[in-house]
């Protein structure tokens, strides 16, 4: 039973996600704005486990998040096919502390990405509105969006790997420990 | 040899009391063409340590505030007789559900709270959900224990208002920001800073008069609309307990 659940800790972590998407704790927000929370589990998830795995997933968590929240007509899933694209085709490195920086980096790129795409959505859906002061609260937010994800990647991100490779007991990965 | 005659001493304006007599009488003569101002001025300052104290201060505003209770539920019941009268929606606060907001999400691009109470405890899709201050939005989703609401500054937030003191109708439109938009169909409408924004009398979806904000700036017009941005008075981001009206 207890391997059971040490083969499978990424996928329970998974779980996880929505539920701390759904806490948003104020403390950890800057602007009232929180980090993307997805993207922490994605970007190691999809590092090990390639590319098919991370746009799979991406469409799972993006399925889940879109049922949590009320906007029916915009979705968070293109930008989390994307990034598990893009997150499947990144090399491990094994210089740990550029790794930490490099997670950072990627996060905070990745959370511009969908943060992006969702205001794109937005933009079009009141294209006709000529509602251009929407403009200003929404560049804002992805901004504040992209910073605190880019810091707290490096700690969230590195550690979930470390913890995935420890569990799944991979021996082709064990290296990176 | 004539004696001088000595006259001086006789005549009346040379008699010190006749000038005193005189200014007496000049003065009853300020004091009536004044009202006897002087005089209320006098006993205003002779009387202050025997004025009414802190005391009797707080019996008439406990009783003033009894008596704006009383006309308040006097023109509650009024207004409840003329809705009927009118065939308007009623106004129901029998049957509220208090719930607490067990997440929120008021910062990003999701401007929505969820609140302890589902369908379990008689909430239904459509609810209005009003806080210290008024309203904060409607239930747009709810599950067995829990309810989503959807905030009022919500991009996808479209809500009739009316704005008393100019007796208009306008559309508050949620802009993703904390400041929703007060779009009004008139370029003439003389809205200002200041004027209080509820919910609409005519209005199917919310009950009528709960208070939702106060305007906040006024944009110039634009193609036959004019747009105001609204200070909501119910703050989503502090508030922990909410009721669900039926």
């Amino acid at each position: 039973m207890n391997k059971f659940f040490k083969k499978r800790l990424s996928l329970i972590n998974f779980i996880f996600i929505p539920i701390i998407f759904l806490w948003h704790p104020n403390w950890l927000g800057f602007l009232g704005i929180q980090p993307y929370w997805p993207l922490f589990w994605l970007l190691p998830w999809s590092m090990i486990n390639g590319s098919i795995n991370g746009i799979i997933f991406g469409f799972f968590i993006g399925l889940i998040l879109d049922s949590l929240t009320l906007d029916s007509n915009f979705t968070q899933i293109p930008g989390l096919i994307l990034c598990g694209f893009w997150f499947g085709r990144i090399k491990m490195h094994s210089d740990l502390l550029l790794g930490h920086f490099r997670y950072g980096l990627i996060c905070a790129f990745g959370s511009f990405l969908c943060g992006t795409l969702y205001f794109l959505q937005i933009l079009f859906n009141n294209f006709s509105d000529n509602n251009f002061l929407m403009f200003i609260p929404s560049a804002q937010n992805v901004l504040a969006e992209v910073f605190l994800t880019g810091l707290l990647a490096p700690l969230i991100c590195s550690q979930l790997l470390r913890l995935f490779i420890f569990f799944m007991g991979d021996k082709h990965y064990k290296k990176f420990l | 040899m004539l004696d001088i005659r000595r006259i001086s001493t006789n005549r009346w304006w040379h008699k010190k009391n006749s000038w005193i007599f005189f200014g007496v009488f000049l003065f009853l003569v300020f004091v009536r063409i004044s009202k006897g101002s002087l005089y209320k001025d006098f006993y205003y300052f002779l009387s202050k340590p025997f004025w009414p104290g802190q005391f009797q201060k707080e019996i008439i505003l406990n009783s003033v505030e009894q008596e704006s209770l009383i006309e308040v539920d006097l023109l509650k019941k009024d207004n409840i007789r003329l809705r009927e009268i009118l065939s308007l929606q009623e106004v129901q606060n029998n049957d509220d559900i208090s719930a607490a907001v067990i997440s929120r999400k008021t910062g990003s691009w999701w401007r929505q709270i969820i609140l302890n109470k589902g369908s379990r405890d008689g909430v239904v899709i459509g609810s209005t959900v009003v806080g210290p201050g008024g309203l904060l939005g409607r239930v747009q989703n709810t599950s067995l224990f829990t309810s989503s609401v959807r905030l009022l500054t919500s991009p996808e937030s479209k809500l009739g208002v009316w704005v008393d003191r100019i007796q208009i109708n306008g559309l508050l439109v949620g802009s993703g920001d904390d400041h929703p938009n007060l779009i009004i169909y008139s370029k003439d409408a003389d809205i200002k800073v200041g004027d209080f924004v509820s919910s609409s009398p005519a209005s199917t979806l919310l009950p009528p008069n709960i208070p939702i904000g106060i305007v906040k700036s006024v944009g110039e017009p634009f193609q036959a609309k004019k747009m105001a941005k609204v200070l909501l008075l119910a703050k989503p981001h502090v508030i922990d307990w909410v009721q669900i009206l039926k």
